[in-house]
């Protein structure tokens, strides 16, 4: 059985998002407990998969059993294997997590919601498996779709910030699909394996490097990476609370996964990172994301906005890592994908709890909320000092490979940059744990100055959940060494050092 | 803005003109996407599936996983509109519309008011009601019959001809929603309701994915439709070319149920009362 891991861990939550609808046609109590199964049962087997890729190595699979190029197939090594885990882990947290907040704001659609959150974490989990160059594009639209449909359903500016949305997304995912279709029409392929294989003989042509150009802009567009971030903190702020904790982590972090997959294993590191030479400007971009994403987030009280500002600059540690082209900045920013992934999970479910208790998402109400909440506040600020990159929380290493990367590649504004960003979101995070913990918490019955100290939690699979990805933050951090020695240093190719 | 998007669209448009002149020759057939993949399927469609039509071999199984997920694509549109779109609180706020039907007389019966609902003598109509249809009527009642029958060939066809599920399913959607149009929603609901097209255009989807699950469970790789021979009494090339029909009625089915699921959510804004 373990030969199909890599059509499984789609196949399981592809073949659930149909039963989910058709079972809750029958009755609506019975969309969550199959979602959690099979989000439950697509985690275990990428575990097993990574388990597998660290043995073994590189696994394949060909789907309907023809053999690649004539064929799709999948091809699992450890990138792919590393952050389908990470994606699978978000994916399964975050549903345990939210399950009564969704109750609550889709008491009567719960079939259609379960139904597309699972079809959008088989479309992530797709993108990062196959081997196909077509074939991502195809998931790529699911995600999209999904994503486009959960975004939107919320009160206030959530239809028309998802409009928005819609038309970035899809201008973006367009350019990618117009340099795929550069690609075939000079090598007649479209298994990335193959295309590697016969791309360069054909560097000097003038369709790869427009093809090279149109494919980045758009996987740049669909990152929202600085200048092309326009869509995302109008999208993730006015989601519903729920959707917001699962695309905030996992699709920004996707789509960088692809970049890494395109940069490196279709066009090769030769071509993408010597002859076009544009790591300097792309690193010189990932700067003014970082500061641009570090400043608006301080412009801003609303804790939902702040926190996709921040992810905003997270976009560009991940580019600009990237973009150093060595193996310390590439491994710091394949880490990044996983630790930020938690992170953000981790940041977005306790905006949730608190959005939840509090009923608004102003950094001014959340005085006393120590007091009120502690569980959820203590899981914040552990996720706040990983954001900040605080030791021993994961945040600090990968943000740590990231420096050496740049000291290394001699980039020394990105040093800067990482250093200013981690500097300013000290002061974003501790300026909400000043209000909510040395502020009173207002009664709203009129200000009579005493304390209103009623513990009142976030449900109880809501604090689990919470502790769960706090212990995560750490255990990734005290890992980070093993992580990048057994998974990561094998992900890049020998070539980069 | 206006002139940073116009500086945008020029670079994107300098960006195509550069490619352009390494571009292949029009229709060269010494041209890297005709030589490399291209001859394989042309040369070995016919024996490896046992298909006539390359395209439909290409599509339903070499690329029959991309495939799958299209339709799943558009299963989820139809899922996104329904999310997005249906209100299931009725508001009974807005009046009805009733129509006696010997004298011709309407009532218009206001929030409150007690309903003619089950009634011989009373048709409830749409707002937007037209009198005198009945050549619309009767044309469509003409032509709905032949149009399902036409989407059934296109599907059943895709093997030989230009077809397939995607082109049948929305023809056959079509008739439906004309059906709906002509005469008016709820006597479509009657015809085919909101959870039998949710249900048809999931067990669509799950059709094409079943399929592949039981090639897998019979040893084969997902979606190898070589494997179903056993089961399906013939040998593994036929097999192929039966598994192609299997997923094309799947998708059919998918296609057909989830066109109509959009017809009823955006004609009524969601509300499944009246349409256009």
């Amino acid at each position: 059985m373990s030969a199909h891991f890599p059509g499984l861990v789609i196949i399981i939550p592809l073949v659930a998002a149909f039963l989910i609808l058709i079972g809750a046609l029958l009755d609506r109590r019975l969309a969550f407990p199959l979602t959690a199964l099979a989000l439950l049962g697509s985690l275990l087997t990428a575990i097993g998969l990574l388990g597998k890729v660290i043995q073994t190595g590189v696994v394949e699979y060909h789907l309907a059993g023809w053999a690649p190029p004539v064929g799709i197939a999948y091809r699992v090594d450890h990138l792919n294997a590393l952050v389908l885990v990470a994606v699978a882990t978000v994916a399964f947290v975050n549903l345990m997590g939210t399950r009564e907040l969704v109750k609550g704001l889709f008491e009567d659609r719960l079939g259609p919601f379960y139904t597309l959150y699972i079809l959008l974490i088989a479309g992530l989990q797709g993108i990062v498996v196959t081997g196909d160059a077509f074939n991502l594009y195809v998931l790529l639209e699911i995600a999209a779709l999904t994503g486009y449909a959960l975004v939107g359903m919320s009160e206030g500016r959530a239809p028309l910030s998802s409009l928005n949305y819609i038309f970035i997304g899809t201008v973006g995912a367009s350019l990618y699909l117009l340099g795929v279709g550069y690609l075939y029409l000079v090598t007649g392929t479209l298994n990335m394996a193959d295309l590697a294989v016969r791309l360069p003989a054909l560097y000097p042509s003038k369709v790869v490097v427009s093809a090279f150009v149109i494919c980045l802009v758009g996987l740049c567009i669909k990152m929202g990476f600085f200048p092309m971030h326009a869509w995302l903190p109008n999208a993730y702020s006015h989601a519903p609370d729920p959707v917001s904790s699962l695309v905030a982590p996992l699709v920004t972090k996707v789509m960088i996964y692809v970049m890494i997959r395109m940069m490196l294993f279709v066009f090769t590191p030769a071509f993408a990172f010597d002859q076009m030479a544009i790591s300097e400007p792309m690193v010189w971009l990932a700067i003014a994301a970082i500061v641009a994403g570090s400043f608006m987030a301080l412009s801003t009280r609303r804790l939902k906005r702040m926190l996709t500002y921040i992810i905003v600059a997270e976009v560009g540690y991940m580019v600009g890592g990237f973009w150093l082209g060595n193996r310390l900045g590439i491994s710091g920013a394949i880490l990044h994908i996983v630790n930020d992934a938690i992170m953000t999970l981790c940041v977005f479910l306790s905006a949730a709890a608190i959005i939840s208790k509090v009923g608004s998402d102003a950094i001014d109400d959340m005085q006393g909320l120590f007091k009120k909440m502690p569980v959820t506040m203590g899981v914040f600020v552990v996720a706040g000092l990983s954001i900040i990159g605080v030791p021993p929380t994961c945040g600090f290493f990968s943000k740590w490979y990231l420096i050496s990367g740049a000291v290394a590649a001699g980039q020394y504004g990105f040093m800067a940059a990482l250093l200013l960003s981690s500097l300013i979101n000290l002061v974003l995070f501790f300026r909400i744990f000043e209000i909510a913990y040395f502020e009173p918490f207002h009664d709203h019955h009129g200000d009579h100055g005493h304390f209103v100290s009623a513990v009142q939690e976030a449900p109880f699979e809501m604090l689990v959940t919470l502790v769960v990805t706090a212990v995560l933050l750490f255990a990734l951090g005290i890992y980070a060494g093993d992580i990048v020695s057994q998974i990561i240093d094998h992900a890049i190719p020998v070539g980069i050092t | 803005m206006r002139f940073l998007a116009l500086i945008t669209i020029l670079m994107v448009g300098g960006l195509l003109f550069y490619g352009t002149p390494d571009f292949p020759a029009w229709g060269d057939p010494e041209s890297p996407a005709s030589l490399h993949v291209s001859p394989y399927y042309i040369e070995h469609a016919v024996e490896d599936t046992a298909v006539p039509n390359i395209v439909t071999a290409v599509l339903a199984d070499y690329r029959g996983y991309d495939t799958m997920f299209e339709t799943a694509v558009i299963f989820s549109a139809g899922i996104a509109c329904l999310f997005l779109l249906r209100i299931y609180r009725r508001k009974s706020t807005t009046t009805r519309l009733y129509r006696h039907n010997l004298t011709g007389i309407t009532l218009r019966i206001a929030k409150g008011g007690k309903l003619p609902e089950g009634s011989a003598e009373f048709e409830r109509i749409d707002s937007l009601w037209v009198p005198y249809d009945m050549i619309i009527k009767v044309t469509s009642r003409l032509v709905v019959p032949f149009v399902q029958l036409f989407a059934l060939y296109v599907i059943a066809h895709g093997h030989h001809s230009p077809g397939g599920g995607f082109q049948g399913g929305v023809i056959f959607g079509a008739a439906i929603i004309l059906y709906a149009i002509s005469n008016d929603l709820r006597r479509a609901f009657r015809r085919l309701n909101e959870k039998a097209a949710l249900l048809a255009s999931a067990a669509g989807v799950l059709l094409y994915a079943g399929t592949g699950l039981m090639c897998l469970l019979l040893g084969g790789n997902f979606l190898d439709y070589s494997k179903l021979a056993d089961l399906l009494y013939t040998d593994a090339i036929m097999a192929r070319s039966h598994g192609i029909l299997i997923v094309e009625i799947g998708v059919g089915l998918a296609v057909m149920a989830v066109m109509v699921s959009l017809y009823y959510n955006l004609s009524s804004a969601g509300r499944h009362d009246e349409g256009l």
